[in-house]
């Protein structure tokens, strides 16, 4: 030992050193920690990758299952207390925000699924080509490490408690969000990031931030945001390839759909609300039908669109695209009544819908 | 397991605890030895045989070679050890651009050659503890040290988990004879080593990963022609970002292992104040610069064959040194520039030798930014993951495109600057200190300030759990 050169220590009255360290760091996270809270925000779960893996393995337990898979408005507009009040089973629930939901449809088919599927569909996700904004989900369930799967069990924890912990108040990204930086000549920004609109529970139910009840101001900058999704005209292939890319999609569906239903399982689409500008883009650019109805055709499944139905219309949608929480129960109630009657037409009785 | 990871806060002081118990030297260096297993499967598990392997090979040649007089016996369990080590490293890591260059050279003699698909997984950290295990093996050989006596420690040397991924790349001679005695850091070393630790965590996850990340990420992805404007601000970002994330590792590790008692050394010394790359390469990742000095530059003569055989040597070393980072031709580049760097200096140097102007702070200040210029221009092989990529970023930077896209927001070019200039004054600052001095001399008061400021803003960056670049070197 004699030739290894010893680290040296800084000679410093290290005891207070370290005590004065820590009462500055806990004054300056209780500051950090009240200055959110007084913005309404509130300790929620991270919709994380983990969160969303943990998920997606109880689906892989034996017994029956209903799993609800699509972007953020399934996120939103289903509540899962109700339908576990309502059916005796709370459904897992797979969908992720912004995200077409494929990936996830070919990947529970690929694992033998067997239980009730319930696909929301919103046509401008579920038609893209790629899996996009949250993709590294799907890949974290089959690659997460051991140290990735506690990480999440000792990140949860600390969810619950503490408000600033969440995506959306990360240093950097509320750097990034100030509106005082000058654009720069030539600059093209990206699409705006979509701000807080949930918060998590567990069971990656998404509670509308009651914000966007409450407060106008934080409701019509999430609405100037959604129009500039609205407005945005993306760079499209020739009208033969897109043609014969929604035509491998309708394939894909159908396989899938097969798939699940040879194991044993069904497939329900919903189409959930929208309205305002949203759902006036939505039927301009995606009429029913030349997207819901041919899926829904191709799929050969039962499909519950909201027009339809005088007992899913109604509800509120703050910034037009995503239910307020108080309204989710009568939707959901509503819902569920609608997929047994259909599901009967059709003969198809399921244990994952019988009390 | 991640350094910046809650799941490493909650292994560290589970292990830190377990340290500080009552227990015999032989049992903590047991519960060491299993914590560092754990905290390498925590990646992937089937991996630790790979560390199993590595350690019960070079175990047994090392002890076979210090038997052995023959000469030729030696050299031939010297090759076993080689052979395995970087066998295993060739296998995981090189066996997919080995493949690619022999079905383009078979293409290039009209021989069509279908290659099956190669799909390896990398194990993380390979590169650093196959060249720390086979360091051993050569120590014994070239008779600098004895094999160990313990196997536990030996065990331990290869695996111990603060350095295993990353470096610093530490020599048996440094490390094995740590674990003969029992240490345990008293409170000034915990407390330093726990200081430590925030810097290198403030390093990786504030400036590289939270400040510097996105606008690199933002030049090199963009997939197109930049204006020189955003093309330099895009490499200036990654210097800081590739220095700020591999030192952050280094000095989290020695942060560490101080914690636990254990001395590691510097890894990095400043290295954008350097005067030249013979002064880069003794401030950057320094473990590993003499590492391939110590047993490859001077094993092929170093510079005492001539100065033809020393630029030879130089260019073999640095060329293998760039191919240690990744199975690239983007890397090999990287290494051939750095030497023609070294070997254009040594020429300089020979001829102007003794020049008074050389010792004029003018002179210097003046040689820290060509040299920070020509390190910044090696970086943009280092970065891009192709030559379209590289050569289009050098075109932009030296204004030979027109046309260039804006790709970078006011925002990141604020941070950029910012924490560019940041990491250039401190470099120059402490070019000729050392922090425990400058600490020490510092009022305790202001140390408390800057470790809570640092400590707050990792927390409330909150991090996105990003891997060290270097793990995957």
């Amino acid at each position: 030992m004699a030739d290894i050169p010893l680290r040296p220590t800084p000679g410093q009255p290290w005891g207070k050193l370290a005590l004065l360290m820590s009462l500055l760091l806990v004054m300056g996270m209780g500051t950090w920690e009240g200055y959110w809270r007084s913005l309404q925000y509130a300790p929620s779960y991270r919709g994380s990758d983990g969160l969303w893996a943990l998920l997606r393995r109880q689906v892989d337990r034996p017994g029956p299952a209903t799993v609800t898979i699509g972007s953020s408005r399934t996120l939103s507009d289903l509540n899962l207390e109700t339908w576990r009040d309502v059916t005796g089973l709370r459904p897992i629930q797979l969908a992720l925000e912004g995200t077409q939901p494929r990936a996830v449809l070919d990947d529970l088919a690929q694992h033998g699924f067997s239980g009730l599927l319930i696909v929301g569909l919103t046509p401008v996700l579920f038609t893209l080509p790629d899996t996009g904004y949250r993709a590294e989900a799907v890949r974290r369930y089959g690659n997460e490490s051991p140290s990735q799967w506690l990480g999440q069990q000792i990140s949860m924890p600390l969810e619950q408690v503490l408000a600033f912990y969440n995506f959306d108040t990360a240093l950097f990204t509320v750097i990034e969000r100030q509106t005082w930086w000058p654009a720069r000549t030539g600059y093209q920004p990206p699409l705006p990031p979509v701000r807080k609109l949930f918060n998590y529970r567990r069971t990656r139910q998404a509670d509308l931030w009651t914000k966007l009840d409450d407060d106008a101001e934080y409701r019509e900058l999430a609405r100037d945001i959604w129009r500039e999704y609205l407005n945005f005209k993306p760079d499209l292939p020739p009208e033969d390839v897109l043609r014969q890319q929604f035509e491998n999609m309708l394939q894909e569906v159908r396989s899938d759909v097969e798939t699940i239903r040879a194991a044993g399982g069904e497939v329900v689409f919903i189409r959930l609300p929208s309205n305002g500008e949203f759902r006036a883009v939505e039927n301009g650019a995606f009429p029913r039908e030349r997207v819901w109805q041919p899926i829904i055709g191709a799929a050969g499944v039962v499909g519950i669109h909201f027009e339809d139905y005088p007992a899913l219309r109604g509800m509120s949608l703050p910034e037009w695209s995503h239910m307020s929480t108080r309204d989710t129960d009568r939707f959901t109630r509503a819902l569920i009544a609608i997929i047994r009657s259909q599901l009967a037409a059709r003969g198809v009785e399921r244990q994952e819908l019988t009390p | 397991m991640l350094f910046n990871s809650l799941t490493f806060v909650v292994f560290f002081s589970i292990v830190l605890v377990l340290h500080y118990l009552p227990f015999s030297w032989r049992q903590k260096k047991i519960n060491l030895l299993v914590a560092s297993y754990l905290f390498y499967a925590a990646w992937n598990p089937p991996f630790v045989i790979l560390l199993w392997i590595s350690t019960v090979v070079d175990w047994y040649v090392a002890k076979a070679i210090h038997r052995e007089q023959r000469q030729h016996q030696r050299r031939l369990l010297l090759f076993l050890s080689i052979a395995v080590n970087l066998g295993i490293l060739g296998y995981f890591k090189y066996g997919g651009f080995l493949l690619d260059n022999w079905v383009a050279l078979m293409g290039t003699l009209g021989i069509p050659w279908q290659a099956a698909g190669w799909s390896i997984v990398l194990p993380v950290g390979i590169s650093f503890y196959t060249f720390q295990t086979m360091a051993y093996s050569l120590d014994v050989y070239l008779r600098r040290a004895e094999p160990a006596e313990s196997v536990l420690d030996f065990s331990l040397f290869v695996t111990f988990f603060p350095q295993l991924v990353a470096g610093p790349i530490v020599r048996p001679t440094h490390l094995i004879p740590q674990f003969a005695e029992p240490v345990t850091a008293n409170r000034q070393q915990l407390l330093w080593g726990l200081a430590l630790m925030t810097l290198g965590l403030f390093e990786k996850i504030v400036v590289a990963d939270g400040a510097l990340a996105p606008a690199a990420e933002a030049v090199f992805g963009s997939g197109k022609a930049v204006t020189m404007v955003d093309a330099w601000l895009g490499t200036l970002a990654f210097s800081g970002q590739i220095f700020s994330d591999f030192a952050g590792y280094s000095t989290t590790a020695i942060g560490v292992a101080l914690c636990l008692g254990f001395s590691l050394p510097n890894n990095f010394n400043y290295p954008y104040a350097s005067l030249g790359f013979s002064d880069f390469w003794r401030r950057w990742h320094i473990s590993l610069s003499t590492w391939l000095r110590d047993y490859l530059y001077v094993p092929l003569g170093g510079n005492r064959k001539g100065n033809g055989r020393t630029y030879v040597n130089l260019m073999v070393t640095m060329l293998l040194g760039g191919l240690w980072h990744g199975a690239s031709w983007t890397f090999v580049v990287w290494g051939g520039l750095h030497g023609v760097y070294l070997t254009a200096e040594r020429f300089l140097r020979g001829r102007f030798k003794g020049a008074r102007v050389a010792q004029t702070v003018l002179f210097k200040f003046g040689l820290a930014l060509l040299t920070y210029f020509l390190v910044n221009i090696t970086w943009v092989f280092f970065r891009s993951p192709d030559f379209p990529t590289a050569w289009r970023m050098i075109r932009s930077m030296v204004g030979a495109t027109s046309g260039g896209a804006v790709v970078l927001p006011a925002v990141y070019v604020a941070q950029v600057v910012i924490v560019i200039a940041g990491i250039l004054a401190v470099h120059w600052f402490m070019r000729e200190r050392v922090l425990e001095e400058v600490v020490a001399r510092t009022r305790w008061w202001v140390v408390s300030t800057v470790w809570a400021a640092m400590l707050f803003a990792i927390i409330v960056t909150q991090g996105s759990g990003n891997a060290f670049i270097y793990f995957q070197f």
